[in-house]
């Protein structure tokens, strides 16, 4: 053993082999990593910082409706944006759509988690058909929804109409998504339906790194299952349920292709959130559009820094 | 030696960004060949009738006579016309002969030559649409294709509805789409859905002597047109519409609602019986045409709509001749006939207009044409006023009107 312990020698040589002095030797490391990520970095720099920068230009530019440039406007462009009548309303249309999306999908994926880590005869296959809704094309899943609606021929319009819920079709009341009020709720459906199994198995691997000693000593202690669940698994799932819900938030905030398929935001802008809204006002002016983008840009980052001090507490609750 | 790996991330970035900004290059070369970008909007619904198809028939058959001037031919899908050309204009990407949409910034930030400079005869197209065309006196672009619109009514359904004739008034149309109603029809399909509710509104406008405009001055919000858009609301209302005229398109909903049979009433244009033909429900004596009703009476004065084609300015005077010699050949007569006849459309040119007199189908639309009035043509218009219309003025049928006209007014009447 000593004698395999006694290897260093040709390490050595291979950290010296032409006795030059460390100075050089010491610059290889900080170059090499930059040559690996350089390719990175530009892809960064062009695909990522290049267009914000130019998004942040158009918004202080004056572009008009043919495209053509007229120079710096300063914030004009977000003046005219506040000036739009139906700003205030798709502000709060907004945030009803992301708390409303977030809150059910959470309180479904709960309960689907609870219910997948049990055992049962199946399981593997109910697990998988649960990927289902995330595996297939969001827009997709949009489109189908949008056709099962149709006021005329949608499957749900004609089962509503079979079981007597639905007087007549091809009416105003048949149209779902014709009316602004109703069409959020439908498409709020369609987004819980396609969070859900992210949510779910993140939450189901929060359950399962939840050592079973633990239940077993509330179990001596003489808690009982709700008690246990409130007292036990939510304060242990709560990394778990941190992540869903940020990763959530940022999704749905930023979720274009469900609004834009059922619906394009429309009646005119009523359905839209800003996110949607800022794709309608390209067609009227790219400037005012780059503008609405400088503000969901900076919610955005606004809730990237509520996650990264989120999950910073997140280690804090681990150790 | 990590400034020179910085100075070379740069000069990388730099190739990178310079390789993306490269594209367009020389189009007239030295020895005398010279290349003309035609861009223009495809009118087709698929592969088979795209108009590139179109557009590279004659820029063959010109190239054959004219062996130094090849014509590159690109067509754009409708839907993505604006956004296309807007982002090639941003890039100073010109093309040299444009057709689709005429905007009057075009000619006053100086990217279109003047038409007397771009035609042998400037006054080819038909002078309906030629303030439509010109900024401050002078004409940019040229009518490529045109349209003016008349309402279709679905014969059968009169019958079966036991109505006599076509509607003339307003109170008369109401009472017919009741009856229609009554027999499972839409009554009256009102499409104000974002594709093109500018034109439905102007046709209902027309009827109560409103409009956008009064004199020089924005009016979206006139007594008149409030009226109107009440009088649409309660039509909506009362069930003699289909619902949500807001999320209803011209062509995807109430072109093809018409075709199958489901509708009694609709304005539309001569593609109309194109759609009808291709669906293969109703047959051509199961439908007819009749002046748009008003108020009190027929609209005397229907709306004209009109495609244009114009070209970019170009510093090249060999180029400039090739642009000239290529825009007299494509709109002879020819040619815009056999553009009107394949997707049912009128021509912009005034002889070609004048050849389809006697046609059965699109003869009845070429004698409403040069009666017609035209959208606004300003730059507020095509910049602010068309794209909120297109947006919103369908939920004054189903908000408060006169909040929703007022809302465009608004947008109409505010700076820049």
């Amino acid at each position: 053993m000593p004698e395999t312990e006694t290897q260093p020698p040709p390490a050595v040589i291979r950290t010296s082999p032409t006795g030059a002095p460390g100075g050089t030797r010491r610059q290889r490391p900080t170059l090499t990593p930059l040559l690996w990520i350089g390719p990175a970095v530009l892809l960064i720099a062009g695909v990522v910082l290049l267009p914000v920068v130019l998004m942040f230009r158009t918004a202080f530019h004056h572009i008009d409706a043919i495209g053509f440039d007229h120079g710096w406007v300063g914030t004009d462009n977000f003046e005219a944006l506040l000036r739009e009548p139906a700003f205030g309303a798709i502000v709060w249309r907004t945030v009803v759509w992301v708390v409303a999306v977030v809150t059910l999908t959470m309180i479904c994926s709960l309960a689907l988690a609870q219910l997948f880590h049990q055992n049962f005869p199946g399981r593997r296959i109910a697990r998988w058909a649960l990927i289902a809704p995330w595996a297939a094309s969001v827009f997709m899943t949009a489109v189908v929804f949008r056709w099962m609606l149709d006021a005329r021929s949608g499957v749900i319009n004609v089962f509503l109409n079979d079981i007597g819920l639905l007087p007549e079709l091809g009416t105003a009341q048949a149209d779902w998504l014709g009316r602004p009020s109703v069409a959020l709720w439908w498409m709020v459906g369609v987004a819980v339906f396609v969070s859900i199994p992210f949510t779910t198995y993140t939450i189901l691997a929060g359950l399962q790194s939840i050592p079973g000693d633990v239940y077993e000593a509330a179990y001596l202690d003489g808690a009982r299952t709700w008690r246990t669940y409130r007292s036990i698994t939510l304060p242990l799932l709560r990394p778990a349920l941190l992540v869903a819900v940020l990763i959530n938030i940022m999704n749905v905030f930023n979720s274009f292709p469900i609004i834009w398929a059922m619906t394009a935001g429309g009646p005119g802008d009523q359905t839209a959130t800003t996110t949607v809204f800022m794709y309608q006002l390209k067609s009227s002016s790219i400037a005012e559009s780059a503008a609405m983008s400088v503000v969901n840009f900076g919610i955005v980052i606004v809730l990237v820094g509520l996650f990264l001090r989120a999950s910073h507490g997140k280690s804090q609750v681990q150790s | 030696m990590t400034r020179r790996l910085a100075a070379a991330l740069v000069a990388a970035t730099a190739a990178v960004l310079t390789m993306a900004a490269c594209g367009s290059s020389d189009d007239s070369t030295s020895d005398g060949t010279i290349t003309l970008k035609l861009v223009g909007a495809d009118y087709g619904t698929g592969p088979a009738d795209t108009t590139q198809k179109y557009w590279q028939q004659i820029a063959d058959e010109f190239h054959k006579q004219n062996p130094s001037i090849t014509v590159e031919v690109t067509t754009i899908n409708w839907t993505d016309y604006d956004t296309k050309v807007k982002t090639q204009l941003q890039n100073k990407d010109y093309p040299d002969v444009l057709q689709g949409v005429f905007y009057p910034q075009y000619a006053t930030n100086g990217l279109v030559a003047p038409l007397s400079e771009i035609l042998s005869k400037p006054d080819i197209g038909t002078s309906t649409f030629k303030e439509a065309f010109s900024v401050d006196g002078v004409q940019y672009a040229a009518p490529f294709v045109t349209s003016a619109r008349a309402m279709y009514y679905n014969k059968k359904a009169f019958a079966e509805a036991g109505i006599a004739k076509p509607p003339t008034t307003w109170a008369e149309l109401e009472t017919a789409a009741k009856a229609l109603k009554a027999k499972g029809y839409i009554g009256y399909a009102l499409p104000l859905g974002p594709e093109e509710a500018q034109a439905e509104s102007t046709l209902w406008m027309l009827g109560n002597g409103g409009g956008w405009k009064n004199g020089d001055s924005y009016a979206i919000n006139s007594p008149q047109n409030v009226e109107t858009f009440t009088f649409l609301k309660n039509l909506v209302n009362s069930g003699l519409t289909q619902p949500n005229p807001a999320t209803y398109d011209r062509t995807a909903n109430a072109a093809a609602d018409f075709a199958a049979g489901k509708v009694g009433m609709e304005f539309n244009g001569p593609f109309l019986t194109a759609t009808i033909a291709s669906a293969g429900k109703l047959a051509e004596t199961d439908y007819a045409t009749a002046p748009v009703p008003g108020r009190t009476g027929p609209v005397d004065q229907t709306l004209g709509v009109a495609d244009a084609i114009q070209a970019f300015k170009t510093d090249d005077a060999d180029k400039a001749a090739a642009i000239k010699k290529f825009l007299d050949f494509a709109l002879t007569d020819e040619h815009q006939l056999a553009f009107a006849k394949q997707y049912a459309l009128l021509p912009g040119t005034q002889s070609a207009l004048d050849s389809l007199k006697g046609d059965p189908v699109l003869g009845t639309f070429a004698e409403l044409l040069p009666q017609t009035v035209q959208f606004p043509s300003d730059e507020k218009w095509t910049a602010a006023v068309l794209p909120a219309v297109k947006k919103n003025i369908g939920l004054a049928v189903t908000d408060d009107p006169a909040r929703v006209l007022g809302d465009l007014q608004a947008k109409a009447t505010a700076g820049r």
